[in-house]
């Protein structure tokens, strides 16, 4: 058995250092540009790649007060309203400027197929737990087996840790659910053809927002006093205070988008740019030096790859962490100061986030 | 200019952050051999520390690219 999966990978392997060698020597015949699209691989676009192909996908564009809907960019083309614009995508006929561009696009996709395989998983263990297995037996299966251990995992590492005894459990159905759907997105950036949704600035700043509601929604009355009046410092600080602290708010979660950006754009871009040293070798010393140096490229690939697949877990985790960090100051209560004030507020805390 | 810029930028932040991260490691690792049995809660300091120094060296490092591509000249 072993045998067997060493051979099929060394074969793999093997496959792999010849298909772009082969691929090198085509792109020397025709000079027309670089032979990979190097950021073409981590953008959005207006189509969804599959493995056999393309599929186009709607546009939907609001411009000059009026809807506009069609199937693909093409008919948007062939209908004459829009044109293609060099650098800018689609502009009206008249110059109009396009409002709001509604349409679906590729990472929008990778969103929605995530947050489906999210609802799926949960709601079938979900299932399992009404009818009783896992809690009155032991939980049986893979589904049901890996779901608690990601689960009780979230809460104990995560929403104990970092948040108040008697307050964390309303947030671990968020955290979780978080982690589970980034994991998702990162995870599609593997597949060859696919994209991470994540390696887009506009998913990580919604998904930073969302934290952000959850944040200050459930913050505490000391969470505030902290904000605009720090307790303990003389006034006259307060006007430097208030402005660096209501700063604070706004920081956390633009670094919280930024480093899930980051991350993950990073990633894919490294892997095209290792391989696109082939063609560098090929341009500079000739075929037979490319193919030779091959070898030593898609190894450090293979490595990279499995690299990414542990930044694409580590930066999910990271992401549940710091928002589980974040909301655990705000709902912070301090005991030391308001000793007999800080009981009374608890229970409208609690209200203030239903 | 902005090429220059964005070099040494880029290189001011991985000295930066390699020193920070680097800091974290040693403490780390020191505390670990000390106390063994506290490596889990060790291992999770360390891992966030080490996040606030990767979010900021972000920062820069993408200020780095937009000076380097241009956007906003």
């Amino acid at each position: 058995m072993i045998i067997e999966v060493r051979r099929a990978i060394a074969s793999l392997v093997i496959l792999m250092v010849f298909s772009p060698a082969l691929l090198a020597e085509n792109a020397d015949a025709q000079q027309d540009g670089a032979p990979i699209d190097v950021m073409g691989k981590v953008t959005n676009h207006d189509y969804f790649e599959l493995p056999w192909g393309k599929v186009y996908l709607p546009r939907i564009l609001y411009s000059g007060g009026e809807m506009y809907f069609y199937s693909s960019t093409e008919r948007a083309l062939e209908s004459g309203e829009f044109i293609a614009e060099e650098g800018a995508g689609l502009v009206r006929y008249d110059g109009e400027p396009i409002t709001m561009d509604l349409s679906i696009t590729s990472h929008l996709i990778y969103v929605w197929f995530s947050l489906i395989v999210t609802f799926i998983i949960t709601f079938l263990a979900g299932r399992k737990y009404k009818r009783g297995i896992g809690r009155d037996i032991e939980p049986k299966g893979a589904l049901l087996n890996m779901f608690e251990a990601l689960f009780v995992f979230i809460r104990d590492q995560i929403a104990k840790e970092f948040i108040q005894e008697d307050k964390y459990e309303k947030f671990v159905p968020y955290l979780y659910t978080i982690f589970l759907a980034i994991t998702l997105m990162n995870l599609f950036g593997l597949l060859p053809w696919a994209a991470a949704a994540t390696a887009n600035l506009t998913v990580t700043a919604t998904l930073a927002f969302i934290t952000f509601l959850v944040t200050q929604v459930s913050g505490s009355k000391d969470h505030w006093r902290h904000v605009f009046a720090f307790p303990g410092v003389p006034k006259w600080a307060l006007i430097i205070l208030t402005p660096v602290e209501i700063l604070g708010l706004f920081t956390k979660p633009f670094a919280l988008a930024i480093r899930l950006f980051a991350n993950m754009l990073s990633g894919k871009i490294m892997i095209v740019c290792i391989l696109g040293l082939i063609f560098v070798f090929t341009e500079l010393f000739g075929a037979a030096i490319g193919v030779a140096s091959g070898i030593f490229w898609v190894l450090l690939t293979v490595a990279l790859y499995f690299l990414k697949a542990l930044v694409a877990l580590i930066q999910a985790y990271v992401f549940t962490l710091l928002s589980g960090v974040f909301i655990g100051m705000a709902v912070e209560e301090h005991h030391h100061e308001h000793e007999e004030t800080s009981v009374a507020h608890a229970p409208d805390v609690a209200t203030q986030h239903n | 200019m902005s090429y220059i810029a964005a070099g040494f930028g880029a290189g001011i932040i991985a000295l930066a952050a390699a020193f920070g991260i680097g800091m974290i490691g040693k403490s780390a690792t020191e505390s670990i051999a000390r106390q063994p049995e506290a490596a889990g809660d060790i291992r999770g300091a360390m891992l966030l520390t080490a996040v606030f120094i990767e979010g900021v060296a972000l920062i820069g490092a993408i200020v780095c690219i937009i000076l380097a591509l241009g956007i906003g000249q």
